[in-house]
């Protein structure tokens, strides 16, 4: 549970999980609801929702706790719609593309990539400052994951 | 037994002559994901045209489209889910399904416990079963993809249900079956009459199952897409004669089940399945079931 509150953390997210319903699985996390309780034993392949894994010492976020930091406080920018749809396509995305900024907007830092419409399509690192104009072909945010991820997975 | 013209006789005797088809995909939406979001104007946008398939209340065609609908921004958010109109039907046979405990017990790829998900709200829970680690692996992934809260995926064969000791309300048997020429052109090449009887007893072990760990006032839909009589209405007449189930009546697209299969004279009560030969949708047959004196 630490490295997904860590994680929150690296988002600039506070994030809390209740301990009762979250079960690490050989390093895969689920959150599991109350009418699930009753319903999974030890031996479940997937339960409720998925929230991540720790590979390598390192935590891989799901889609579905994404979505969950969206909801709070974390770091945020919107991009339009071409740029948006390049991230999905697993690119790095121009500053120029930028609709929005929540939260931190220092170099280094880390940040959900919402579309036109507010919805999460991935996280990624902030690579240029983004105070101030934007200078021409200038990468603000580097893909590290991407809901394209579901097509790649399945090849 | 087997070829094209060994089948294409056999549907004839059962009724139906052979026609060459060609189904329309289809998608379903997710409602509980795409409340508020005008989706099909956001699909229209990217050159998406969809047509509402008149029996389903969340099943639209795809009239047309410039971009793959496997590949949208939508898709991967989880709005809807691809998914061939007739095998959309089952889950839709279920009476309330808010807050049910529910069994699919054949559940890779994952469609029908997504779309189960979907018309409980993410309320209650469904317990999804299958024993290929490929497909569970495209059941997660499904799940995830469709932000499913209330499943649980066991490594199971449906035929070891019992392990659990849970009595479900509800039970979907989507049995693995010899499927139909519609969706497999190597269909005709690759059947046999013997893997046909080899199915037909795999499904009945299922059910069997199946049916143990229903609860008393439970129902249980059984189908598959397959248009041999021996996984279809030869099963129910056994289900019916050796699993204390009787068949109930359904509204949903298709004809009335066979009664009379090769000579042999079915329960009556047979006549209640729906049996949908392929033309728009693939070829499909759908049963929903209830224990005895629960009508």
């Amino acid at each position: 549970m630490k490295a997904i509150t860590k994680f929150a953390v690296h988002l600039g997210a506070k994030f809390s999980l209740d301990a009762d319903l979250t079960v690490n699985k050989g390093g895969r996390y689920f959150l599991l609801n109350e009418s699930l309780l009753g319903v999974a034993r030890k031996d479940f392949y997937y339960a409720g929702t998925y929230l991540g894994k720790v590979k390598n010492g390192k935590f891989f976020p799901s889609f579905n706790l994404l979505s969950m930091l969206v909801e709070g406080k974390a770091n945020k920018i919107v991009f339009e719609k071409k740029a948006a749809w390049l991230f999905i396509c697993g690119r790095d995305v121009f500053r120029a593309g930028i609709l929005a900024v929540y939260g931190s907007r220092r170099k280094g830092d880390h940040a959900l990539v919402l579309n036109e419409f507010g919805e999460c399509l991935g996280f990624g690192r902030i690579v240029c400052s983004l105070v101030g104009a934007a200078k021409k072909g200038e990468v603000a945010v580097k893909n590290i994951s991407d809901i394209g991820d579901f097509l790649r997975r399945e090849i | 037994m087997s070829g094209k013209e060994f089948f294409v006789e056999r549907y004839e005797r059962l009724g139906w002559k052979f026609e060459d088809v060609k189904p329309r995909q289809a998608i379903r939406l997710n409602v509980t994901n795409v409340e508020g979001k005008n989706l099909e104007e956001r699909l229209q946008a990217i050159g998406v045209q969809l047509d509402k398939v008149p029996f389903l209340e969340t099943g639209h065609w795809v009239r047309n489209s410039k971009v793959s609908v496997g590949a949208t921004a939508e898709y991967l958010l989880g709005f809807y889910s691809i998914q061939e109109a007739a095998a959309q039907i089952p889950a839709t046979l279920f009476a309330d399904l808010q807050g049910k405990t529910v069994l699919d017990a054949c559940a890779a790829p994952g469609g029908k416990t997504v779309q189960l998900a979907d018309l409980m709200g993410n309320t209650g829970a469904v317990v999804a079963l299958d024993i290929k680690k490929r497909r569970l692996a495209a059941l997660s992934n499904h799940l995830e993809r469709c932000h499913v809260s209330n499943a649980v995926v066991y490594p199971f064969d449906a035929r070891q249900v019992s392990r659990l000791k849970l009595k479900f309300d509800r039970v979907l048997v989507d049995a693995p079956c010899s499927g139909n020429f519609a969706t497999d052109r190597d269909w005709f090449k690759r059947r046999t009459l013997k893997d046909v009887k080899r199915n037909a007893r795999l499904q009945r072990e299922i059910l069997a199952e199946a049916a143990a760990c229903l609860s008393d006032d439970g129902e249980l839909v059984y189908s598959t897409c397959s248009l041999e009589p021996e996984e279809d209405e030869v099963n129910m007449d056994w289900a019916v004669n050796h699993l204390n189930l009787q068949i109930e009546e359904v509204d949903c697209q298709g004809q009335n089940g066979l009664t009379e299969v090769f000579g042999k004279r079915l329960d009556a009560s047979v006549a209640r399945c729906r049996r949908v030969w392929p033309g728009e949708t693939q070829g499909f047959f759908v049963c929903k079931l209830k224990k005895v004196g629960e009508r």
